[in-house]
């Protein structure tokens, strides 16, 4: 496409909409998952997700790029947890649990492609993170709990920062261009 | 819930070791003499931190038991300490002994020494081989110990948290539960879960706290596996299929659930698929917590399962078909097979038939046209296990055919027309699409005969142009259904009246299974049997249903049909015998499958007769009583919309007479009843007129009574005229005046104006040309209120008004409340020369308060009369004035009666007395006194107050009447 590529500002309150449920989502998950093991309130977490957020220093094109990376970090992450719990610790029955995990692994899926497509219409380029190469094999399947939680707390940490990002596209009067070409998107 | 121990440290006593060692130096000199113990050499230690066990090697010379000592090496403490056997491995002859840490061997460095011991001597100790924990200051981390355990239900584990260096332990928890912790060194801390329950599916967390630091551990307690029911057969007889249940659940999921595997062979949950049939099977279940087996052998033969048929096809034909299949396996075609068929169209139907490779079967008994669902399966003739899955359900129609003959019955209309009714054929009846009826009506006496031919939709003719039907005259209707394939039978049934008053009726009540009806069946009867039934309120074209019912029949139940019941629709069931030939009714019921109030109300009709009122109503319409009338309730509605029950009528009564009312107006409500309650009811209203033959009796009877106490009074006074003349009229002494002038000069005669009173006052003292006549207009006189409450210095017109009163024609009698005023009075008017020359009568005077009070008071004395010639002004006022009506006509002379100036006044030459006392009350004259005369009055000067109210509605003229009769008395 040549010309002026335009972003609704509709589009963009979807997008904090949708960052909006995965972190409603990944809350409750992180609930469900504390309560099914018993895991002390007071835990702390560990970061996994090693991805400067999204300053508001940066161009929008920037805070895009740094949060499509975190959000796609943490896609991975949570593929990787799920994965490694059915390895684990599965059992066939489904349980509330899981189904929250299924879906909020639809949602931040959902979210991370939308960032991306907000992304593309700034000019930006989705990088893919390379951590699959390396994937997490926990020692313990204490570890793997401790684990699994620091993925839902980057989760969760993730999509707020996404929902905050989106609220700012939405009040910023700055277009979102194409960086060389003439073709520009701007928010309306 | 486990339970938490800590396990206490074994300590050897000082003392009992030194006496041993001493024992044993002893034992040992003595035993030098003998063999010479060596100390083991080559020492080893190899840990398995797994299982939690630590074998010890070592080469130990002839010695066959050695000591060994294992302590904690931080706090030197001993953890294990005793004799042990040795195991000499043939290799090399080094020995061996393998201990089992309750501990993990993580938690803390253990030491282990051995010395060679033979009977109370023992060699030196060994060097000690020191097993390195996790806790070495190397090591800094912050762990948990063991990692993952899968344990039994009901086991002991004990964990170790080694703290990070540095750092502060807290507590160390099972779950949630904090356990009690012994210490082990100076970083690890140990504590005992016993009797463990089973863990959650993801496992028991074991925390272990610091102040800002959290590591643990995950526990898996579980059983270890139990398969149970463990078989294999086969479908197609090559290869094996095994099935076992999984027993009880052993609680342990993902990396540490069950694998099971059948003759090495690695197989999932449940069910194993073997290529070949081995005959002997061995099924292994193995967990964390160990392994189970179990073995199963057969033969083949005794073990075949028929997979289910396949590729179902059919060769369909009115009454039958055959529905033929595939099996997937040629081994099949010599296998002796039991096959069941089910088949499915208005029931189900299970058939069973065998053969060697059954493949096709042959279904007799269907029904023409009509849609069948057929499955198949199969099993082993000789050596049935059990049945094979069953095929993929099949459907086939058979093919049309001639349909039944329908169920023809007749309706006569309230015209006395017939109607040839049948029922519609069903689906299963008609054996095909049909295509129409044809009605043949066959006149028996005329021989005439006529064809209809109807569409399917037609299930009944009405016969109205069939004029011979009628009366005595007979005729048969035949009745043809007809399909593609053909026409049915004929169904007939003999057409005429019948006669249905004679039949006896009675009521049926509706239960859950219908309505109920029975009758009485004779054993000569042989015909069967029909009942019909519709809408009682049906005119034409009523839907009717009926049933045919078998000889000896005597009760059935009818349900809803063709006719729908409703609720409040009254049905009509009848019963026939002989339907076919010659129907005859012979009982009939009537019913509601549920009863409602009536829906109409009556028209409610209402009259006055005399002073009673008649209700009168029609029956309710049929349709409008919705259930079988109980009677009428006749209320009376009063104010506020209240009801009163007058009465509760039988439903025959539809008139009613309420009796005993006044003249008001009246409002009634009649309502009609069923066994489900009352309609809203038939009002009226009505206003009673006076009743007017009654109040002319009541008139007449008064005047009758009164006219026959006025007879008998005149009677008797007539009779008795001298005694009453005397009683009340006694003659007064002739006055004696000083001279003669009496004779000369006779009593004044005036004659007043015959529309005014005059009263004549004649008082020397006062002035009479300044007060002696006033005129009170009548209007005054006749208020009668306010009298009494005019103030004592009363003026003129009071004083007239009490003029009056006093002077009247009628007879006086004294008003005051005692006879002590009245006599007072009458001293008082000793003052005033008094002489009545005649009063007339004046009905404009006859003015008297109405109510008593007034009445009293308008004759209360008044000190401050002007008339009054005394202090006091209480008397007898009209003897002590007289008053005349202009002045002309008035004497301005003073009339002095000689007579009274000597007796100081005028006084009654007679009286009467009352006969009680109580009528000196207010309300009554006063009872004292009689009525005073003058000399030549003819009058009583003082009525009393009945009398004075029968004066007032009698004419002067009976006044006067009697006046003159008693004055004809005077001799």
């Amino acid at each position: 496409m040549g010309g002026v590529m335009t972003v609704k500002r509709s589009t963009v309150a979807k997008v904090a909409d949708l960052a909006a449920l995965v972190q409603h989502e990944c809350t409750d998950v992180l609930i469900q998952y504390r309560n099914q093991e018993n895991l002390p309130n007071d835990m702390g977490s560990d970061r996994l997700v090693f991805v400067s957020p999204p300053s508001s220093q940066l161009d929008i094109r920037s805070k895009l790029q740094s949060l499509h990376s975190g959000l796609d970090k943490c896609y991975s992450l949570l593929e990787r947890a799920i994965a490694l719990e059915k390895m684990e610790l599965d059992r066939d029955q489904m349980s509330e649990y899981k189904n929250g995990r299924r879906r909020l692994k639809e949602e931040l899926l959902n979210l991370l492609k939308s960032t991306e497509e907000l992304l593309k219409a700034a000019g930006g380029k989705p990088v893919r993170n390379q951590d699959d190469l390396e994937p997490y094999h926990p020692n313990n399947v204490f570890h793997l709990k401790l684990w699994v939680y620091s993925v839902y707390i980057e989760v969760k940490l993730w999509s707020k920062t996404a929902f905050t990002v989106m609220k700012e596209l939405q009040s910023a009067k700055e277009p979102l261009k194409r960086g060389k070409r003439s073709t520009r998107r701007t928010l309306q | 819930m486990s339970r938490l121990l800590n396990i206490p440290t074994s300590k050897p006593n000082c003392g009992l070791v030194w006496v041993a060692f001493v024992l044993l130096g002893i034992s040992a000199l003595n035993a030098q003499a003998k063999i010479v113990l060596t100390v083991p050499q080559q020492v080893s230690l190899s840990a398995n931190f797994f299982t939690q066990q630590l074998t010890i090697f070592w080469f130990g010379g002839e010695a066959t038991t050695f000591d060994v000592i294992i302590l904690r090496t931080e706090f030197n403490e001993t953890v294990f300490y005793n004799t042990v056997p040795a195991v000499v491995n043939q290799d090399g002859g080094r020995h061996q002994w393998t201990w089992t840490s309750v501990e993990p061997l993580e938690c803390t460095s253990l030491s282990v020494k051995i010395c060679s011991r033979d009977g109370m001597t023992k060699s030196d100790w060994s060097e000690p081989q020191i097993l390195k924990g996790r806790d070495l200051p190397s090591n800094s981390n912050h762990q948990v110990y063991p990692q993952d355990k899968v344990v039994p239900v009901g086991g002991n584990t004990t964990f170790c948290c080694i703290v990070e260096e540095g750092k502060e332990f807290r507590d160390l928890l099972y779950g949630s539960i904090e356990m009690n912790v012994k210490r082990l060194s100076r970083r690890s801390y140990a504590a005992t879960a016993v009797y463990q329950n089973l863990s959650g599916t993801t496992g028991t967390n074991v925390l272990c706290r610091l102040r800002d630091k959290l590591a643990g551990s995950v526990i898996f307690v579980g059983y270890p596996p139990q398969p149970t029911n463990f078989e294999c057969l086969t479908y197609d007889l090559t290869s094996a299929v095994c099935y076992w249940d999984t027993g009880r659940a052993t609680n342990l999921y993902g990396k540490r659930k069950t694998s099971y595997s059948i003759n090495k062979r690695v197989c999932p949950d449940r069910t194993c698929v073997l290529p070949q049939w081995d005959g002997n099977w061995t099924l292994v279940a193995v967990n964390p917590l160990g392994q189970y087996s179990l073995t199963y052998s057969a033969e083949l033969l005794h073990r075949v399962v028929p997979v289910a048929p396949d590729k179902l096809a059919d060769a369909a034909q009115a009454w039958n078909a055959t529905v033929h299949w595939q099996w997937p396996y040629s081994s099949y075609s010599t296998l002796a097979l039991v096959c069941q068929v089910q088949l499915a169209s208005r029931n189900i139907l299970l058939r069973n038939f065998s053969g060697v490779g059954v493949r096709s079967v042959f279904l007799p008994h269907l029904h023409p046209n009509t849609k069948y669902s057929v499955r198949v399966r199969c099993g082993s003739l000789n050596h049935f296990l059990k049945w094979g899955n069953w095929s993929k359900e099949f459907n086939f129609t058979t093919k049309s055919y001639a349909p039944e003959a329908p169920d023809v019955w007749m309706w006569v209309n309230r015209d006395n027309s017939v109607r040839v009714m049948w029922k519609p054929l069903t689906q299963w009846q008609s054996h095909g699409v049909l295509t129409g009826y044809e009605v043949t009506l066959w006149n028996l006496e005329g021989n005439e005969k006529q064809t209809n031919n109807l569409s399917p939709k037609n299930n009944s003719l009405n016969l109205t142009h069939w004029a011979s039907i009628t009366g005595d005259k007979k005729a048969i209707a035949s009745v043809k259904a007809k399909n593609v394939k053909g026409t049915s039978k004929p169904s007939s049934i003999m057409l005429g009246s019948i006669d249905d008053k004679s039949a006896p009726l009675a009521q049926t009540i509706y239960t859950s299974s219908g309505f109920p009806l029975s009758w009485q069946h004779s054993d000569n009867r042989s015909c069967s049997y029909l009942v019909e039934w519709c809408e009682a309120v049906c005119t034409s074209d009523c839907a009717v249903d009926w049933i045919r019912l078998d000889t000896g029949s005597s009760h059935v139940s009818i349900k809803d049909s063709i006719v729908k019941f409703q609720p409040g629709v009254r049905y009509n069931f009848s019963l026939y015998e002989c339907p076919s030939v010659s129907p005859v009714l012979i009982q009939r019921w009537q019913g509601y499958i549920q009863e409602l109030p009536p829906s109409t109300s009556v028209n409610l009709e209402i009259n006055q007769q005399d002073c009673d009122v008649v209700l009168s109503w029609e029956e309710i319409p049929l349709a409008g009583r919705r259930g079988f009338l109980l009677g009428y309730k006749v209320y009376k509605v009063n104010n506020f919309s209240n009801f009163t029950l007058l009465d509760d009528l039988s439903p025959e009564v539809r008139t009613y007479t309420v009796k005993d009312l006044y003249t008001s107006t009246y409002k009634f409500t009649v309502k009609a009843y069923t066994s489900a309650g009352e309609d809203t009811g038939g009002t009226a209203a009505i206003t009673l007129k006076q009743c007017a033959d009654g109040l002319i009796l009541e008139i007449l009877t008064a005047l009758g009574i009164v006219t026959l106490l006025l007879t008998t009074v005149s009677c008797f006074c007539y009779k008795k005229r001298r005694w009453v003349k005397k009683a009340f009229y006694p003659d007064i002494p002739e006055p004696k005046l000083p001279g003669d002038w009496s004779r000369t000069q006779g009593p004044l005669d005036v004659k007043p104006f015959p529309h005014s009173m005059v009263h004549i006052i004649e008082k020397p003292e006062r002035d009479f040309s300044k007060d002696t006549l006033v005129i009170i207009p009548e209007e005054e006189d006749y208020e009668g209120e306010g009298i009494g409450d005019e103030p004592v210095d009363t003026d003129e017109p009071q004083l007239l008004r009490y003029y009056n009163q006093v002077v009247d024609e009628r007879p006086i009698r004294p008003r005051f409340p005692d006879s002590s005023v009245s006599s007072s009075s009458s001293v008082d008017s000793a003052n005033t020369d008094v002489t009545y020359t005649g009063i007339q009568t004046s009905h404009s005077s006859l003015v008297f308060p109405s109510d008593s009070q007034g009445f009293s008071e308008g004759f209360q004395p008044h000190s401050g009369l002007s008339l009054s010639s005394g202090n006091t002004g209480e008397g007898y006022h009209p003897q002590m004035h007289s008053v005349a009506l202009g002045g002309n006509l008035a004497s301005p002379e003073p009339i002095v009666e000689p007579h009274a100036v000597g007796s100081g006044g005028y006084k009654p030459q007679n009286s009467w007395l009352l006969d009680s006392p109580t009528e000196g009350d207010e309300n009554s004259p006063a009872p004292s006194l009689g009525s005073p005369t003058s000399v030549a009055s003819t009058q009583f000067l003082l009525p009393d107050r009945e009398r004075h109210e029968e004066k007032r509605q009698q004419p002067p003229s009976a006044a006067n009447w009697f006046t003159n009769l008693l004055s004809s008395a005077k001799p």
